[in-house]
């Protein structure tokens, strides 16, 4: 309960810091990005083509646009202030070092599930139509993209600890790992946080939406990868050193 | 407080851990094949204590590795008996006022002084900000942003911050950065008060004026080792290879500086727009002798000062030796 009111405080000022700057609106127009197809396919006349909802949310929303926002949120949210010398208040108080990066996991991961869950809400409506297998098919979408964005965070917020380099080099996990590596090779699958989000969608999705190697173990997967990745960041929050400024 | 010159090569002796609140003990820290804090020991004590070295001595790392922030690649730094690496702990006894501005520009300074008493676990986190506003003569700016504040403005926010919890060490990386003359004098007077009431505070700074008329001693690093510690005005009397020079003035300077030819202790004396300067080789004997001296030459006294036993003087000679 101690830990309760710094960690708020904590809450408070990485949601402000997140919010508040021009990065926020660029992933708004990212998330917003599978929405603008959607109505572009619905004002050219076409209306809701279902056959197109899977490998549209699939591809471009849990591909790219998960990693991408999770990436900018997750080093954003400790990594930076680390850069910048911020997280010096915040680091010289007598708090545990999961106090601080907890609070950060949940801010990054809830505001990029938050936007990501409108965007493959409103995107799977546009795209797939309202009928009840379509509905079903968008909301396992969301729910997996929305737990996959604590994984993809926490990846991400332990990298900014690690390295002031996070940025860059997550982007090469996301587009090398993630994009290409990942599911090329037998059981590298069972360490990707993609094939952990195509297990969830395929067990909570209508029969046959997609299949998938880990299944229902991408909830287990993923739980321990956030709750193991988190340990190691506060592990190496613990032992951080600042650089030497002389 | 200890008082010692010490010789580069001979090693340091270990300081004991005892009521010094800050302790180092034989610690070095590199950085792969760069040395920036060589096996230094000492401690610390309740009152103002100025660091003082050249850029690149190594006081910002010294001063990281006491609040936590550097591991020492040797040794122990040691707060309150305790180590401070890796030990959050620490935090409720220290306060620590990083020399980088960077603080979050979209609060306040009231959320950003709330923020740091939450974090200490505060009772009652905007009373004790509020006090830390005042303290530091901020309150009329602390709806602002910080985002908006002067160098100065956003120097005492941190300082604010650093006080907030009340902490029985105070540790302040060139606190006076950025302050204006009216803003340096306020936090001297508040420091002098800490010290007064106790509290051990350590600053560094590379202004010596401040530091000579701020610190009770000094530590003087140069080249990430220990050059000296104590009372300057001792380290000036230790320093037996350099001679002490005396601005004197009296009844008759002409016929006093040949008196003072005459003693042994006295290197040389030079008159010249009607002020005699005498450069000795000891600082006491002099002292002691000078009286007699006048007095046997049948000269009336006016003034002795020493000109050269300013810090400015002391750090010159600290830092040009090695």
């Amino acid at each position: 309960m101690t830990n309760l009111r710094p960690m708020a405080a904590i809450a408070i000022v990485t949601a402000r810091a997140l919010l508040g700057r021009r990065r926020t609106i660029l992933m708004l127009l990212l998330a917003g990005a599978p929405i603008l197809l959607g109505l572009l396919i619905r004002l050219s006349g076409r209306g809701a083509r279902p056959a197109n909802l899977e490998p549209t949310l699939e591809g471009l929303l849990v591909s790219t646009i998960l990693p991408l926002i999770a990436l900018v949120f997750g080093t954003a949210a400790l990594g930076s202030e680390l850069d910048d010398g911020t997280a010096v208040h915040i680091l010289t108080k007598p708090i545990p070092r999961w106090v601080i990066v907890v609070p950060k996991l949940a801010v990054a991961g809830g505001l990029t599930a938050a936007m990501l869950i409108v965007s493959t809400v409103l995107a799977g409506v546009l795209l797939g139509g309202t009928a009840s297998h379509e509905i079903a098919i968008t909301i396992a979408f969301a729910v997996a993209i929305a737990i996959g964005s604590f994984v993809y965070v926490a990846i991400f917020l332990a990298l900014g600890v690690a390295t002031s380099r996070g940025l860059v080099i997550g982007l090469g996990y996301a587009l090398l790992w993630e994009g290409l590596l990942a599911g090329a090779l037998p059981g590298t699958q069972l360490l990707s946080v993609r094939e952990y989000v195509r297990g969830i969608i395929s067990t909570l999705a209508p029969p046959g939406t997609l299949t998938s190697v880990v299944g229902a173990q991408g909830f287990v997967a993923a739980l321990v990868a956030v709750v193991v990745i988190t340990a190691l960041a506060s592990y190496r929050l613990a032992v951080y050193e600042v650089r030497a400024s002389e | 407080m200890m008082v010692a010159v010490s010789e580069q090569p001979i090693p340091q002796p270990t300081v004991q851990p005892t009521a010094q609140p800050i302790v180092l003990d034989r610690v070095s820290r590199w950085y792969g094949n760069v040395v920036a804090v060589n096996d230094i020991s000492f401690g610390v004590g309740a009152g103002i204590t100025g660091l003082l070295g050249p850029n690149g001595a190594g006081k910002s790392t010294l001063l990281h590795m006491l609040a936590g922030l550097l591991r020492p690649s040797a040794g122990q730094v040691l707060i309150d008996g305790r180590t401070a690496w890796r030990d959050p702990t620490i935090y409720r006894r220290i306060g620590l006022v990083p020399e980088r501005e960077a603080v979050h520009a979209f609060l306040t300074g009231r959320q950003f002084v709330e923020l740091a008493a939450h974090l200490q676990r505060l009772a009652q986190p905007a009373v004790a900000a509020a006090a830390a506003l005042d303290t530091v003569d901020l309150a009329p700016a602390a709806n602002r942003p910080v985002g908006t504040y002067s160098k100065g403005m956003r120097q005492r926010i941190k300082i604010a911050a650093a006080l907030v919890h009340d902490p029985s060490i105070l540790l302040l990386d060139e606190p006076f950065n950025g302050m204006d003359p009216r803003q340096r004098l306020h936090m001297m007077d508040l420091l002098r008060t800490m010290a007064g009431e106790g509290r051990t505070i350590l600053f560094s700074s590379h202004i010596l004026e401040e530091v000579e008329r701020l610190a009770d001693g000094i530590l003087v690093i140069h080249a990430g080792r220990l050059a000296a510690s104590g009372d300057y005005r001792e380290i000036r009397r230790l320093m037996t290879d350099r001679p002490h020079t005396f601005r004197v003035r009296s009844s008759d300077d002409r016929r006093l500086a040949g008196a003072f030819m005459a003693e042994p202790a006295v290197f040389g004396t030079e008159l010249s727009d009607d002020r005699l300067t005498i450069r000795v080789s000891e600082f006491s004997g002099f002292t002691r002798s000078v009286a007699r001296v006048a007095r046997d030459a049948g000269v009336r006294l006016l003034e002795v000062a020493p000109t050269d036993d300013s810090l400015e003087s002391v750090f010159a000679y600290l830092v040009s030796r090695r």
